[in-house]
This record gives structure tokens, sequence and C-alpha cells, in this order.
């Protein structure tokens, strides 16, 4: 799951190849991502995981870095 | 909000409140007392909160059985949102239909100036929203009615918000006893001084300073003008931050904790941040319920970056008056959000304009670009 998100990420939002991510990247608070993109991070986890993350449990907080994400998907 | 009759209401009950034993028959109490609090102000407005609650919890636990099923969720925001354009928009639409004079005739006419707009409907509607939503989505399970109607009755936060979520407030009217403490009685009465002084201190005079410049424009030049947005820019966050501030304080007094609703929103560095931290509570309802979902119907760019925020922000701007001048301020910021954007992917794209925006003058030039931004925002809202 983490892999898939990250590919994600790196192709949807960092349009720089050379920047490398992991697990514990901070995504918005650094600045990487903008919390408009969580819009397409919620459309991806339903289609990739089947699971669809409610719009509350999604915010520049829970989702800023994958090892969150992961954790709030799996609550679902 | 700032009476006597606000401030006697809670020095006569905070001592007896916290007497009672039993967190569940202070809940019973407190209701008691905001629904008589609402009757005094307003008394169409009571029967408006004990009719809307009693709907949003039956349909609540029809969705609370059925989360698979759309019809109770769809039925239960109709509902409510019924209310809402009844009691609040009709007359806006007729007034809009009229002045379309080829139209009218199709149209069926009201005796609008019957109905009028009981308080706090705007806050309840939507606190309402959030219930039925979260109950779908599995984020909250319907409680007991007496909780339910607490929650939407809470005099502190009944007719200035923030619109807090039930997910958060059932948790504490649920407890067995909210634990009295100093500490929250302190924070409270602070938190309540903080906004008396931002509302009657600074914002109060603030409006004093500006008001003639406000009643005879023409009078002031351009520069005046300027100076006098600028003020209202300040009244509008000093007086709302500080009603804020009193329905935290007061809430606390009774051992609730509601969530905030300003954090120093024009220290933002950009229209989306500036929206995280300006009335909090609203903005992430329309995160939340708007946003997002409008968000689904298509990921077709010029839909998600330019079309769904202009449409969040203008219902945004709607829901604060049944204007055009509220929706185009809406709209203002929508294009705002818009454009952040448009300039997030342009600077992901420029790793030297990257670079640039790291620097520390950038972030000062932000802040005051984004304040700039949102005090010429406000000629649409006044």
């Amino acid at each position: 799951m983490e892999e898939k998100l990250i590919e994600f990420i790196k192709d949807e939002f960092l349009d720089d190849p050379d920047i490398v991510i992991d697990i514990d990247t901070k995504l918005i608070s650094g600045g990487m991502i903008d919390s408009f993109s969580l819009v397409s991070l919620q459309t991806f986890i339903e289609a990739e995981f089947g699971k669809k993350i409610p719009a509350p449990r999604i915010t520049a907080q829970s989702f800023d870095t994958v090892r969150q994400m992961v954790q709030v998907i799996n609550q679902f | 909000m700032i009476s006597i009759k606000f401030f006697g209401l809670i020095i006569l009950l905070l001592v007896p409140y916290w007497l009672i034993p039993k967190q569940k028959i202070r809940n019973v109490v407190l209701g008691i007392v905001s629904l008589f609090y609402i009757y005094t102000l307003d008394a169409n407005a009571l029967w408006v909160v004990v009719a809307l609650s009693s709907f949003s919890y039956l349909m609540g636990i029809l969705i609370g059985k059925n989360p698979n099923q759309k019809i109770p969720h769809i039925a239960g925001v109709l509902g409510v949102l019924g209310a809402l354009i009844v009691f609040k928009y009709l007359g806006f639409l007729e007034a809009t239909l009229s002045s379309l004079s080829g139209l009218i005739g199709a149209f069926p006419r009201f005796n609008i100036k019957d109905i009028i707009l009981p308080l706090g409907i705007s806050y309840i509607v939507f606190k309402h929203i959030s219930y039925l939503t979260d109950i779908k989505w599995g984020l909250v399970k319907p409680g007991r009615f007496g909780d339910f109607l607490l929650y939407s009755s809470l005099f502190t936060i009944f007719v200035a918000g923030p619109i807090e979520r039930f997910e958060r407030f059932k948790p504490q009217a649920e407890q067995h006893r909210i634990p009295f403490c100093w500490t929250n009685i302190d924070y409270g009465f602070m938190r309540i001084v903080f906004g008396m002084f931002k509302k009657l201190v600074i914002a109060d005079w603030i409006g004093y300073f500006t008001a003639p410049i406000w009643q005879n424009p023409h009078q002031y030049g351009v520069w005046m003008g300027l100076i006098a947005l600028l003020g209202y820019s300040l009244q509008i966050y000093f007086d709302f931050a500080g009603y804020s501030d009193i329905a935290i304080g007061t809430s606390r007094l009774f051992g609730f904790k509601i969530m905030e609703n300003f954090a120093n929103p024009y220290l933002a560095p950009s229209i989306s941040q500036f929206w995280r931290r300006w009335h909090i509570s609203l903005s992430d309802w329309i995160r939340d319920y708007l946003f997002f979902p409008l968000s689904g119907f298509s990921t077709k760019k010029m839909w998600v970056m330019f079309f769904v925020p202009v449409i969040a922000m203008a219902l945004c701007g709607l829901w604060h008056g049944a204007a055009w001048h509220f929706i185009l301020w809406g709209v203002w910021h929508g294009i705002g959000l818009s454009a952040y954007q448009i300039w997030n992917s342009i600077k992901r794209k420029n790793k030297q304009l990257a670079k640039a925006t790291k620097a520390n003058w950038y972030y000062y030039l932000a802040v005051l670009t984004n304040f700039s931004f949102v005090t010429l925002g406000w000629w649409w809202f006044r």
C-alpha cells in the first residue's frame, strides 16, 4: 500500500523525478503537495484499495505523511 | 450575545450546573436553559430548533440503520436544507426571479414578507447536515435525543457558532460526569475577557472611527476609502474572533471543549491557508460536505481547479446572507483559491521558482499579498 501511494504521489503531484520521498516525508507541511491534492488522493485510494475515506478524516494533519495515510486507510 | 441576559444566565446556572452529579441530568438542564434563552430572543426560532432537531434525530436513526441506502440521507439533508431555503432564501429567490422579467410569469408568487428568518437557522442547518452525513459515513452514531437537542441548541454557540461537529460533542456529553476543574473555569473566563476586548474595544472602536467614511464615501477620497476597507477588514476579524472567544469560553465554563474558529488568519501566506485559519468550523464544513463531494463529480482539471472552488465558495458566500454581494464575495475567494492551485502547479514545474518561494522575503510578500486580497474581498461582503 505504501509503495503504491508513494508512486501515485510522485506521478501525480511531484514533477521533479529527483525528489525522493519515503513514508515519513512531510508532504503537506513540507510544501510538496497542497491540501487540494487530497481530493485526488481520496479518489485514488477508493479506486486502488476499494476504501472510501470520508472527507473529515482526510485533513492536512491526518494525511501529511504516507504512514499517516495508511493508518487512516486501515481504519476503514 | 453580549448582553446582561446571556451573562446573567451563565452566572445563575454555573453553580447549580456543577452541583448536579450526573452529566446526563446536567445536559437536560443546560438544554432547557438553552431553549429558554432561544425563546427569549426569538420565539419562532425555538419551534424551528425543536422541529428540526426532532426531524434530524429521527432521520439520523433511519440512516444509522441503513447506512448503505442513499434515500434516508438524501431525504434528511433535503429536509433540513428545505427549511433553510424556505426561511432564508425564498425572498431572495423571488426577488431574483422578479428581476428576470421574462421568467416571472412562469413562477408562483409567495407572500415572502410574512416569512421571518428564525435566529441561528444557518448554523443549525449546517450542524444537522454534518450530523446526518457523518452518520452515513459511519463516523458517528446517533446518541440520546437530549444530547442531540443540546448540541443543536447550546446557547453559548447558538447565535454565532462555531459550527461544532456532533462527533466531537457527543463523547463529551456522554461522559458519566465531566469533572469539575478550576482550570476550565479560569480558561473560560480568560477567553471571555479576551473576546470582550476584541469585540468591544478593538472592533467597535475601529467601527466607530471608520463609520463616517462608510456613511459618506463620496466626501472622502480613494485613499480614505482604502483605509476604511482596511479598518473593516480588522473590524470584522476582531468582531467575529471576539464572538468565537466568548462562545468557546462560556462553553468551557460548563466543561465543553468547542473547536477553535480562528488561528491568526491574516498571517496566512496563501488563500488556501487563510481558509484553514478563518472561520475554521465553516471552512472545514465547506471542505468536507461541499468541496470533496463536488470534486467527485468529475476528474477534469477545469472542473476541479476552477469550478469546484468557485461554486463551493459562492455557496459559502450565500450562507452568509441571501444577497448577490455575498455570492460575489464567495466567487472572489473561489477565484483566489483556483489561482492559488494554478500557481502551485506552475511552481512544481519550475525548480528555480520553487526555490525562490522558500526565501523569507517571499513568505512576507505572500502574507501581504494574501492580506490585501482578502481585504479587497471585504468590499463585496460589506
